[in-house]
């Protein structure tokens, strides 16, 4: 396989970004930017990924470790095609959200954090969304698709298995989200 | 109603046209933008001063004051907007960048002008993917106006503004965290002093100002800010917007007088779901103490609730009062207007649990005694609301957030240990009978959440 290369946007949205922050700050202050896209690109960000922004950046590949391992949206390893995240903290807990997310588990058969076996699906159970008058609440994220940038609000099991039965045929059912 | 029809940052909401330059135009936006560029800096921050604007993200740190605060002779200033939003229970500020961008942006402009700043960075949660391409969208309009970039309204005012991303990390809030996070690494909150008005973003004096705090100025500059201050109440100027969730009948955002209590707010919100009575309201987030239902006669407003002798001072232990230091208590706090309500039904042990649960999995790793204080504070909490309790457990859980709170580098580890102490001052029963029951071998099932297939053990 030939080594990973930095996609042309990316270089375009580097340039772009440079002159924004002070000489000398610019390569570090675009270590979140760059990471998250090359996460769209690439999937997930392991060593190789690591490497290549700190390569780019003109940073250590410590430096870009320890950033990438601290932010949970920086996915270390393969994740599904669509990566349903539901919120069970507290305002979508007292609406049912454990139930939502339960619920999901069963009919996926995985746990938290896991890929069914044939790289659909990855379910996490993540922290407040900032709807917490809506919930439960959920997120899908599409790899390569950053385009879906909707939440999946007051969801019940009914909601939960139309969304199931979507991501199973392949596609996000976006009229559902807000 | 008066002073309930007033509206000075939501009267837009829910119309998705006003997200468009041209539609905030026609309802007079960015006059005060353009107008700021004429003013002299000093005018602009007297007016700031004279509104009781207090900060929006949580402290009710006056914004005047803060701003005062930067050295006169700084030759470079930076101003950040704060919309990592992220207190669970608040959701407010996302409404602002969802249905207002320009009135954000027409902020920035003003305050930029008062602070004598050319670059602002916008630091915006991760996970609000579509409220970043609104927001961006908003920026690319103004940069195209000419409201934003060099000579802004053709004045010799010169402003970039610059969208940063974060990538999920509740410590980014803070103030300190967001200008690590910001400068590109790790979200590590730093020691204050220095605070950021004096040495912040790459070592220059930096104003870090929450979201909502900003969208209030172009109505300081339209109206003065006397007549901001008219509005609110006593050292608090203005409206609040405060976002409700649980058990209520219409959840959701709104914008209200400072003098609305927590009984008001129920009421507003349609009164409890089914009928039920309330049984808990936690008033700014879930960092904040709770209140119970006696206790909500107390206007929701940031010195009535740190003051109010009607709310019962958060304790130690039985009649051990907790010192915030400087020999003063603690009540609650206003905090971010994140409001969460809860019924009769509702398990309280549970809900400590699932709350500190959030602060264990946000706790950055810094400062030991919330690295691990947190972590032991949700495993106690755990097997007390799973029916695994220990004899001691109560007093453990209480002694544990004794020792996080004053001695961390940032607010996290208080924001895991006041509302732990404060569950326990104020429904120790319930803890202790959970306990009770699981020495009893008669494990109770939680009720009211569902949450008891959670199988986190």
């Amino acid at each position: 396989m030939p080594a990973k290369q930095l996609t042309p946007e990316i270089e375009a949205w580097i340039e772009q970004r440079w002159s924004r922050f002070p000489e000398g700050a610019a390569g570090k202050a675009l270590t979140l930017g760059v990471l998250y896209q090359a996460q769209e690109a690439f999937g997930h960000v392991d060593t190789e990924v690591i490497d290549l922004v700190a390569t780019r950046l003109g940073l250590t590949a410590a430096h870009v470790r320890g950033v990438a391992t601290f932010y949970t949206m920086i996915n270390p390893r393969e994740v599904g095609r669509y990566h349903l995240q539901v919120c069970t903290n507290i305002g979508c807990m007292l609406e049912g959200a454990y139930k939502v997310f339960e619920h999901c588990k069963a009919r996926l058969g995985v746990e938290n954090k896991e890929t069914t076996a044939d790289g659909n699906v990855t379910l996490s159970e993540v922290e407040c969304l900032a709807a917490c008058g809506y919930g439960p609440v959920a997120q899908i994220a599409e790899k390569g698709k950053p385009e879906i940038p909707l939440y999946f609000e007051e969801l019940d099991l009914e909601t939960v298995d139309k969304i199931l039965d979507g991501l199973e045929k392949g596609e996000v059912p976006t009229e559902l989200g807000r | 109603m008066g002073v309930f029809d007033l509206k000075i940052i939501s009267k837009h909401f829910d119309d998705p046209q006003a997200r468009h330059l041209d539609h905030y135009e026609t309802h007079g936006g960015y006059r005060m933008a353009k107008r700021a560029t004429t003013m002299a800096p000093g005018d602009i921050h007297g007016e700031v001063k004279t509104s009781n604007l207090r900060g929006r993200g949580g402290a009710g740190f006056p914004t005047g004051v803060k701003w005062g605060f930067v050295p006169k002779d700084a030759e470079t200033v930076y101003l950040v907007v704060n919309a990592d939003e992220s207190e669970p229970g608040t959701f407010k500020d996302r409404h602002i960048l969802h249905w207002n961008p320009h009135l954000l942006i027409e902020g920035m402009i003003i305050a930029s002008r008062s602070l004598r700043v050319h670059n602002a960075y916008i630091y915006i949660r991760g996970e609000m993917q579509r409220e970043y391409r609104i927001l961006q969208d908003a920026l690319d309009q103004a940069y195209a106006k000419g409201y934003l970039g060099k000579r802004i309204f053709g004045s010799d005012v010169d402003l970039d503004v610059t969208i940063c991303r974060g990538l999920g990390a509740y410590i980014c809030g803070e103030e300190t965290a967001l200008l690590s996070s910001l400068e590109g690494g790790r979200g590590w909150p730093r020691l204050k002093p220095p605070f950021p008005a004096v040495k912040g973003l790459w070592g220059q004096p930096t104003i870090v100002n929450n979201v909502e705090t900003i969208a209030n100025l172009p109505w300081i500059l339209e109206h003065g800010g006397q007549a901001f201050a008219d509005v609110g109440v006593g050292r608090s100027g203005g409206l609040r917007l405060v976002s409700v969730c649980g058990h209520v009948e219409r959840p959701g955002v709104y914008e209200l007088p400072l003098t609305v209590t927590g009984n008001d707010l129920i009421d507003i919100c349609g009164g409890m779901r089914e009928g039920k009575a309330v049984k808990a309201v936690i008033p700014g987030g879930v960092s904040m103490p709770v209140l119970t239902a006696d206790e909500l006669d107390v206007p929701f407003e940031f010195d009535a609730l740190q003051n109010d002798a009607r709310i019962r001072e958060v304790e130690t232990a039985p009649g051990v009062k907790f010192d915030l230091g400087g020999n003063r208590t603690l009540r609650t706090m206003a905090g971010s207007g994140g409001v969460v309500v809860m019924d009769e039904t509702t398990d309280i042990t549970m809900a400590a649990w699932r709350i500190l649960h959030f602060f264990a999995d946000e706790s950055c790793g810094q400062c030991t005694p919330c690295r691990e204080g947190t972590g032991w504070l949700t495993q106690v909490a755990h097997r007390v609301a799973f029916g695994h309790g220990r004899a001691g457990d109560v007093e453990l859980m209480a002694s544990i957030a004794d020792g996080i709170a004053g001695n961390t580098i940032c607010a996290l580890g208080d924001a895991a240990a006041w509302p732990t102490l404060a569950f326990i001052t104020k429904f120790r029963q319930e803890f202790e009978d959970k306990v009770k029951n699981s020495l009893a071998h008669s494990p109770s099932a939680p009720s009211g959440t569902g949450a008891q297939a959670a199988g986190a053990s």
